[in-house]
């Protein structure tokens, strides 16, 4: 969809208060990415992240009404599917299979670039896999998700002192491992 | 105690550019840097958009079901009294309990019960109750203020169990019931008001 005629997210949740449940789609397909990458990250698993985020948007939809900021979505989002994940967390019987232990699989036909970067990737999630839940979170809600710490704090309900201080070890931590992985 | 140049972090933060940085700093940064363009670009997970719209299309749950749903779900629960709403609370519920026999009663299924809501907002032009029940949705459950004396009030018929609520002030102002006396806390970082409704004696 061309950008510049793409709705706001105040529009597309006008409608869908309004009574256009498909236009909901335009909120899937604008965040999910996003928010299964954070999913993934503070559940370890794939399969984990895509039911708390196939919750969460679900959730999200049945509450839409109480979003008292439409312009905020996104960080609404990430809120309600940070809880999912840490409700997940909390009931978790059994291990899900993590991101460390399903390294991606190289497929024959990728170049040598792409295995090359496959084989970076793995590095810096074992890396990342070394610092606390939090100091994760804070990391990927930082530098993947390019939240200011303004939209953090309404993600997650923290402290911007906090987060800054998480964003920091965060930082500090996985720039020492990666210095050893190298 | 920071283990890294605290250069490194105000770059990271946009608090000073980079070519502030002597090279081995902002090899650093760019190794972090990287690192983070590594997670972002990692590969999609498959959309769960189909999932979520076939959900929504699905007619809801018949009520009871929803009902039995939300008793069986194991889930934290904060109540906390307020001491100085006790007084308040417990005229409350003798009012609904004595409530049945005072006014002309509307249809009562087995499982439902009559809630009553009354709220004090002065110079409101419009207060509704919006809660698990009504999906949140604003506008379907209006109190009304006929004396014009601020005090807002509206009776329904709800399913028996415990419904979190909240009132809406002139269509934008949420805002939970001080008279309530249990609170529940919700995934939004606010505290719904909690209303136990019990079945109406026959």
């Amino acid at each position: 969809m061309d950008v510049a005629s793409a709705p706001s997210d105040a529009e597309v949740v006008a409608r869908v208060l309004g009574g256009d449940r498909e236009a909901f789609g335009l909120v899937i397909r604008r965040y999910e990415p996003g928010l299964q990458r954070y999913a993934a990250r503070m559940l370890g698993s794939r399969d984990a992240a895509a039911d708390a985020v196939a919750e969460g948007l679900v959730r999200a939809y049945r509450h839409l009404a109480s979003c008292r900021d439409p312009a905020r979505l996104r960080t609404w989002l990430y809120r309600i599917v940070a809880n999912r994940c840490k409700s997940h967390l909390a009931r978790r019987a059994t291990a899900d299979v993590s991101l460390d232990e399903a390294p991606p699989v190289a497929d024959p036909r990728d170049t040598e670039a792409a295995v090359e970067r496959a084989e970076q990737l793995v590095l810096v999630e074992r890396a990342l896999r070394t610092l606390s839940p939090e100091k994760q979170e804070a990391f990927v809600l930082k530098h993947v998700e390019g939240m200011s710490y303004e939209e953090m704090a309404a993600a997650t309900g923290e402290r911007i002192p906090t987060l800054k201080m998480r964003v920091h070890r965060a930082r500090e931590a996985l720039l020492q491992a990666l210095e050893e992985y190298r | 105690m920071s283990t890294i140049d605290p250069r490194i972090h105000q770059v990271l933060d946009g608090e000073i550019q980079r070519e502030a940085l002597p090279p081995e700093l902002r090899r650093q940064v760019e190794l972090l840097e990287a690192a983070a363009a590594l997670l972002a670009a990692a590969p999609k997970a498959e959309s769960v958009e189909q999932r979520v719209m076939a959900a929504l299309r699905r007619p809801a749950a018949p009520r009871r079901s929803r009902l039995v749903w939300w008793l069986v779900t194991p889930r934290a629960i904060v109540l906390r009294m307020r001491p100085v709403w006790t007084l308040a609370l417990a005229a409350g519920l003798a009012l609904l309990t004595l409530l049945p026999a005072r006014v002309s009663r509307p249809d009562v299924g087995e499982e439902e019960g009559i809630a009553q809501f009354v709220a004090r907002f002065p110079g409101a032009r419009s207060v509704a109750v919006v809660g698990s029940f009504n999906d949140w949705r604003a506008g379907s459950i209006a109190l009304e203020d006929r004396d014009h004396d601020g005090v807002w009030r509206g009776v329904v018929v709800l399913p028996t169990g415990a419904h979190e609520y909240m009132f809406v002030v002139d269509g934008e102002r949420w805002v939970a019931d001080p008279l309530a006396g249990r609170y529940v806390a919700d995934d939004f970082g606010r505290e719904n008001s909690l209303l136990i409704v019990r079945p109406v004696l026959q």
